[in-house]
């Protein structure tokens, strides 16, 4: 048996510190997402491109970001970046650059992958009407590329909220440095990082459950 | 001479080397046991050879190991002190190894003779274990870049909320620096050289921590930081020796008083000026230390 009295008064004391906590996790994870899909579009683009100074640039960006653990990342940009003159990113912004970094190096391999599984026929077929280039992407490339990556654009959503929790290395106020805070000011320490899990679980659970409704609506069987 | 706790540096394994020592001798090579009823630890300690001192070695500038590996720091001059005065010879003493935790266990299984580890006279602890005079008092401070924006406290407390502070995540931390800057910021991490490097990297306007680890990274990097010049929240450093011995106590606190102000001072003041960059005054000749 359990030899410990839980205390859970200290949780409701601190349920709004919680809940902002939480919405900043996911508010982080959210908007690094958009960011590292827009970066990750570009780097998949510039790794299919002709020019190889691209592909090597693109590459080179992926195999760094993707090689190094996540915490150095954050602690280079929060630590590092001001020591080039960069001042102007405060502790969460310079997370969310971070993280949308992150996301971007991942997101450039999900859609190389997602551009390359494209059926050639999709291509000729619109070249075939007349379409310009920027056409072919803009009206068949992208949006049969995106109903494919689908499913792998929420499991890096689910991932990058489960890292925002490595904001807590440099203070920012998210779930993780919330428990801890808890914990630190009132040692109720089973019920403060039972109840950021539980917050983790049932927000990740919930974010998996929304996104595979909006895949059973949009993902294409090819 | 440093013996490491095999059990870990914690009060578990201090306890369980205690018992050890005295039942099998086997875990400690030296057990400062051995005392008998009547006998003081002074007379126990002469008649062994060597000073057994409780210690740390990861908090400078108390105690900790330098890049050769050497245990260094007040505490461990303080220690050295000792055994000078004991057998005028600074290096016959054996440091123990524990972890804070282990300070008060360590002196009442008689593991070690004296505690030396930056230890804050509480009413609490003086019920368990008897508290020299003590030889710094500590605080908390504030401090800046030499070349940032705040000066001094004054500019620091016209900032108002405009001001940040990196600190180590803990309890009281907020509650203290409030003490004196009501209105400021504290960052919270969770390693005192992630708070350090938020100073650095210029995140933070300050560095909120104990006096004495703001004055040891001055004297580190001398230039590079500046001391806002206040300090609170008061809190006395002392060592610490097992209950019920008033010769052994005795002893151990001439040792310190006159090292403060007495014959020892140059090697205090040496030490004082080795670990915190500061050099003290010569105290007032020509008078009772109570007139000074």
């Amino acid at each position: 048996m359990l030899n410990y009295n839980f205390n859970w008064s200290v949780i409701w004391r601190n349920w709004d510190a919680f809940l902002d906590a939480l919405l900043l996790g996911l508010g982080m994870a959210v908007l690094s997402l958009l960011v590292g899909c827009i970066i990750g579009l570009l780097v998949a683009y510039a790794r299919l491109a002709q020019n190889r100074v691209l592909q090597w640039a693109a590459w080179a960006y992926v195999e760094l970001i993707r090689n190094t653990p996540l915490l150095l990342l954050v602690f280079m940009c929060y630590f590092g970046l001001p020591e080039l003159g960069i001042r102007f990113l405060d502790k969460v912004e310079s997370f969310v650059l971070t993280l949308s970094l992150y996301a971007g190096a991942y997101m450039a391999e999900v859609f190389r992958a997602g551009l390359s599984s494209i059926p050639r026929q999709y291509v000729e077929a619109a070249k075939a009407i007349g379409m310009r280039p920027w056409q072919r992407q803009r009206w068949v490339v992208l949006p049969v590329m995106f109903r494919i990556t689908l499913p792998s654009l929420s499991n890096n959503l689910i991932s990058l909220f489960k890292d925002t929790s490595l904001a807590a290395a440099i203070a920012v106020p998210e779930l993780t440095f919330t428990a801890r805070q808890v914990n630190a000011n009132t040692f109720r320490v089973m019920e403060a990082w039972l109840t950021a899990t539980a917050l983790y679980l049932v927000t990740c659970y919930a974010i998996a459950l929304a996104l595979r409704a909006v895949e059973r609506r949009y993902a294409s069987i090819r | 001479m440093v013996r490491r706790g095999i059990l870990g540096l914690s009060a578990a394994g201090a306890a369980v080397g205690g018992l050890a020592s005295a039942g099998l001798g086997l875990l400690a090579p030296t057990s400062a046991r051995a005392q008998e009823a009547g006998t003081s630890r002074l007379q126990t300690v002469l008649e062994r050879g060597h000073l057994i001192v409780g210690t740390g070695s990861t908090n400078p500038p108390w105690h900790f190991e330098d890049e050769s590996g050497t245990l260094v720091g007040m505490d461990i001059d303080m220690a050295r002190l000792l055994a000078r005065g004991l057998f005028d010879d600074p290096e016959k003493v054996e440091f123990v190894l524990q972890g804070p935790d282990a300070r008060i266990p360590s002196l009442i299984t008689e593991k070690v003779d004296i505690v030396c580890q930056f230890m804050t006279v509480t009413p609490g602890r003086a019920q368990q274990a008897d508290f020299t005079v003590p030889y710094y008092r500590e605080g908390v401070g504030v401090m800046m870049m030499a070349d940032g924006d705040y000066k001094t406290f004054d500019d620091l407390k016209a900032a108002g909320s405009d001001l940040t502070l990196s600190a180590l995540q803990n309890v009281f931390i907020e509650d203290w620096a409030h003490k004196e800057l009501p209105e400021a910021r504290v960052d919270q991490f969770e390693s005192p050289d992630a708070a350090l490097q938020a100073l650095n990297a210029r995140r933070v306007d300050g560095y909120f921590g104990d006096q004495s680890a703001i004055r040891w990274l001055m004297q580190q990097a001398p230039d590079r930081y500046i001391d806002a010049g206040r300090g609170w929240m008061p809190n006395s450093y002392a060592s610490a020796v097992k209950q019920g011995d008033p010769i052994w106590l005795n002893w151990v606190n001439t040792v310190y008083r006159e090292a403060m102000l007495g014959v020892d001072f140059d090697y205090f003041a040496a030490s004082y000026q080795k670990w915190f960059g500061i050099t003290l005054e010569t105290p007032k000749v020509g008078f009772p230390s109570e007139f000074a």
